[in-house]
């Protein structure tokens, strides 16, 4: 379900920002009064759970095209949302008018998901603290503009000067400072300001005979403006330039079973298709996935251990809380190839009778809060990568991935590779044109045969797409071999 | 509020304010949604939304800022951080609002709006949805659960003033039905989807109906297994279709074209397909979802032809691309409040041929039906398009078994070459793409 603009083969290892003083605090978005207000609004009806949800995301975006900057552009979106809970029914109603009285609206319509009769009763929130994983000592919407675009113009130059071949260089630079408040009715009160960049390069490159390759790369994560003084945009252009210009003269790719060497990093996009989604509790709890009632069953090789962690320094699928002000946590997934736990948020927890593990997010005031992926990886094993490599006597080494996606019920999983090499006797061969590898989650963790000691997370820019809603994710993968993959192509 | 003499406001002041040009896009929504589960409300979302965006053009330099503040204070903001950008950028001479001679008269669109959509009573779509789940349930015992059930109801208002003359609004309503049954059998696990999205509510399907057909597609799914790799005749059911020939489309975005990034970019008056091939993108098509007299931008929309009768006819513009091709713009430009217009398609369809897709079928030995496809579709650019594949094995001209865990691999253009079949079932199914059955005479499929 991740559609993703700019895949990605090395990773940043600047992810770990300099620990500088923290920025003052700004006023709170809503004062507590009024919050307080909202919730026993939201609950005169009799519901059993009421959440305010408060957001303000300040928003650039700028882009480059032809050698040129198109266009640059800022934004403010802002909005409330009103939750109620009454047994399994839930009602939302969300305003981006701050007026009190429209505020109120808001929560009065909420809740009406609630039979009951009116009866006020107070809701007093005290505020929590939470631990930070990403210090952002500068708001990224406070950095010039002119900055900004200046990473886009350093990044077409390098990706132009790169090769001849170079033909089109297409950019983006976007960034959002995204202030969340939540209050709730079990007097639960959290914000947080969640920083985020991202710069992607695409480019086309032309061989003989009008031929055509792509490249695109790009990163960023919850990191200050000083991250592209580690992470330069000329080592974007020049890996997006790479990609397009390595794969002119790519063969047809073989379609049938092979086995696969995955390089690190973004290939992560596997775990999150194969087996992330599945785990999400919503989909548990109604038995559309079938990872439904395995807790406890191996559904993996025992090669492979998955976790999903909310609190990576300075990652793109970091968070201090969740969309519900749950602090972000550190899951284990799948250990040892064993199922051991499930992605919750509160509701499902609370209808599951279990904990919410922080994993409540939403795109935006817009939408309800849904269990979702923060970062998600493969823990490291201990082969060596050459020797993985050497091992294969005929395969497929893919390279650079493009996106991927699930469906639950089946767990027919794909992912694009944008760059791929033939194996032959343990060496890279020919580039590979038009692959996708295709697989049943379960059955293609037990096929993971080696699993390199070089974890490597992606350099920050998964967007995931779930019920319509879009959020920043991470991925992370070592070197990994999978036997008997169905890999798709047209040579048959 | 009068939104009309708002956006007017906001464009006076940023001329005012030095703008040589400025333009306004103002949307104003309502939204209601619900969704049911086992026979009770599961949850129910009301919403009210709004925003402006503000394109200004200061000696070639352009600026855009978009806010959902409409207070005085927030649209002061919004026209002085639009001017700063504007002098922060780098001058374009192609830069500039769209004119007098690109604005024109508009088409004639028939109605937009539906009464009854926007009076819809709150508890009408409730029971649609608990209809679809009964309905769904009732069709086959093998439903074992549902991944959601639900309906909706939209109302948008429009507005867009600009200085160089363009003044206009325009509302409309939509109402939607979806059902997503999953089906269980022997340990596996199938899901089915089915919906209806339209404008009018006299045009939209029974709840009963999408329920039962949701459920039909689930079911038939369950024991599906692999095939061999091969080479067979393949079709694609309407939806599969659609995203198809969103991916042509893609590439006659006539920015793609002049940037060489297209695999349409030297095809123009080219044979691309059997003269029985239509491709049309109709911004008056009558009762469509994307129906609108004029683009985000202010420009009359209007039917244009990509692929006329086989021929690549024409591209996709706004205004900017189209300055920069030196060619006019089509009333393509798409955007919302938050975001610059960029070119994107309308009403796009295929148009229907004249065998039923049972026709189709019968006259294939041995092949696959395609009913859903897994992941990102074709690249624009390259024209190649691998996917992982759901769908029905035909055997004598007729669908048995069910198919998973396949992919199919091609090149969309030899694939237009090769598109042998057109369904007489053209349908907009759920969005603004629409398109019948399909048959390409082979292409490669991967599996076991």
């Amino acid at each position: 379900m991740p559609r993703v603009s700019a895949p990605a083969r090395r990773a940043s290892t600047s992810q770990l920002a300099p620990l500088a003083a923290r920025r003052i605090a700004p006023a709170p978005l809503l004062p507590q009064a009024l919050l307080e207000r909202l919730l026993a609004v939201a609950m005169e009806r009799g519901g059993d759970f009421a959440e305010v949800y408060v957001e303000r995301t300040h928003s650039t975006s700028v882009v480059l095209e032809e050698s040129r900057i198109k266009s640059a552009q800022t934004g403010l979106i802002q909005g409330v949302g009103v939750r109620v809970i009454s047994g399994g029914k839930v009602g939302y109603a969300f305003s981006d008018d701050w007026d009190e009285p429209a505020l109120l609206r808001a929560a009065s319509t909420a809740a009406m998901i609630a039979q009951g009769t009116g009866a006020e009763r107070a809701f007093p929130v005290s505020r929590i603290a939470v631990p930070s994983h990403y210090r952002v000592p500068t708001p990224l919407a406070d950095v010039e503009v002119s900055l900004k675009a200046s990473l886009l113009t350093r990044a077409d130059g390098a990706a132009r000067a790169f090769d001849s071949r170079v033909t089109q260089v297409n950019g983006a630079y976007v960034d959002q400072t995204r202030r969340i408040a939540v209050a709730n009715t079990e007097g639960r009160y959290t914000e947080d300001t969640q920083d985020l960049c991202r710069m992607s390069i695409q480019v086309v490159a032309q061989g003989k005979k009008n031929e055509r390759r792509t490249g695109s790369y790009g990163g960023g994560g919850r990191v200050p403006f000083t991250h592209w003084a580690t992470f330069p945009p000329e080592d974007v252009g020049r890996e997006a330039a790479r990609q397009a210009v390595a794969t002119l003269g790519a063969v047809d790719c073989a379609a049938g079973p092979q086995t696969v060497v995955l390089a690190p990093g973004w290939s992560g996009i596997l775990l999150h298709e194969a087996v992330g989604h599945g785990l999400e509790a919503d989909f548990i709890r109604k038995g559309t996935s079938l990872f439904a009632g395995k807790l406890g069953q191996k559904v993996a090789s025992e090669l492979v251990t998955v976790i999903d962690d909310g609190t990576v320094s300075s990652g793109r699928g970091s968070i201090n809380i969740d969309d519900e002000g749950t602090p972000g946590e550190r899951k284990v997934l799948i250990e040892n190839g064993v199922l051991k736990g499930y992605l919750y948020d509160s509701l499902n927890a609370k209808l599951m009778g279990q904990r919410s593990t922080g994993s409540g997010r939403r795109e935006s005031f817009k939408h309800l809060p849904i269990p979702r992926m923060t970062n998600t990886f493969l823990a490291p094993g201990n082969h060596h990568p050459e020797d993985i490599l050497k091992e294969v006597k005929r395969g497929l080494y893919c390279a650079t991935f493009g996106g991927g996606q699930v469906d639950i019920s089946n767990g027919n999983f794909v992912f694009e590779v944008s760059e791929a090499y033939q194996i032959e006797d343990g060496k890279l061969g020919r580039p590979v044109k038009n692959a996708i590898l295709i697989g049943v989650g379960p059955e293609a963790l037990k096929n993971v045969s080696r699993v390199g000691c070089d974890p490597q997370p992606d350099p920050g820019m998964g967007v995931c797409g779930k019920n319509g809603q879009s959020m920043p994710v991470g991925v992370g993968l070592p070197t990994v071999r999978i036997d008997n993959v169905t890999v798709g192509g047209t040579q048959v | 509020m009068d939104y009309q003499k708002l956006a007017k406001r906001i464009v006076q002041r940023a001329t005012k304010k030095g703008a040589r040009q400025a333009e306004a896009f103002i949307e104003v929504s309502r939204q209601s949604t619900v969704r049911v589960r086992e026979g009770q409300i599961e949850d129910l979302t009301q919403s009210t939304a709004k925003g402006v965006g503000l394109r200004v053009v200061t000696k070639d330099r352009l600026g855009f800022a978009f806010t959902s503040d409409f207070e005085p204070s927030g649209i002061d903001l919004l026209v002085d951080q639009a001017l700063k950008l504007a002098e922060a950028a780098a001058p374009n001479k192609l830069n500039g609002l769209p004119g007098a001679r690109d604005l024109g008269r508009f088409g004639d669109t028939g109605a937009l709006y539906d009464e009854a959509v926007a009076n819809l009573p709150g508890d009408w779509k409730v029971k649609a949805a608990l209809e679809m789940e009964k309905a769904g349930r009732a069709e086959d015992s093998r439903v074992s659960t549902f991944n959601a059930v639900g309906a909706g109801d939209f109302v948008s208002e429009v507005y867009v003033a600009s200085s160089e003359g363009m003044a206009g609004g325009y509302s409309g309503t939509y109402v939607f039905l979806y059902a997503m049954p999953v089906a269980a059998e022997g340990g596996q696990l199938q899901k089915g989807y089915w919906l209806d999205y339209k404008r009018f509510l006299g045009d939209l399907e029974s709840p009963e109906s999408i329920g039962r057909e949701a459920t039909r597609r689930a079911v038939r799914m369950l024991g599906a297994r692999r095939v061999k790799t091969q080479q067979v005749p393949v079709l694609f059911d309407p939806l599969v279709t659609a995203s198809f020939v969103s991916g042509v489309a893609k590439a006659a975005s006539g920015n793609a074209v002049h940037q060489q990034a297209s695999m349409l970019a030297a095809l123009k008056g080219k044979r691309l397909a059997s003269e029985h091939i239509t491709l049309v993108d109709n911004g008056l098509l009558p009762r469509g979802l994307a129906t609108a007299p004029f683009d985000g931008e202010g420009v009359p929309t209007r039917r244009t032809p990509i692929i006329d009768r086989g021929v690549m006819s024409s591209f996709l513009y706004d205004a900017f691309t189209a300055r920069k091709a030196k060619a006019r713009p089509t009333g393509n430009a798409k955007r919302g409040y938050n975001a610059l217009p960029s070119i994107g398609t309308t009403n796009l369809y295929l148009e229907a041929g004249t065998a039923s897709p049972e026709e189709l079928i019968k006259e294939v030995d041995r092949g696959f039906y395609v009913t859903s496809l897994l992941g990102h579709g074709a690249n624009p650019v390259t024209g190649e398009l691998s996917a992982g594949a759901n769908g029905l094995w035909i055997e004598n001209g007729e669908l048995t078994h069910a198919v998973q865990e396949v992919t199919v691999a091609g090149n969309v253009l030899k694939m237009l070459q090769d598109l042998d079949g057109v369904g007489n079932d053209l349908q907009f199914r759920g969005g603004t793409v629409g398109a019948p059955t399909v048959r390409f005479r082979q292409l490669t499929l991967s599996g076991g």
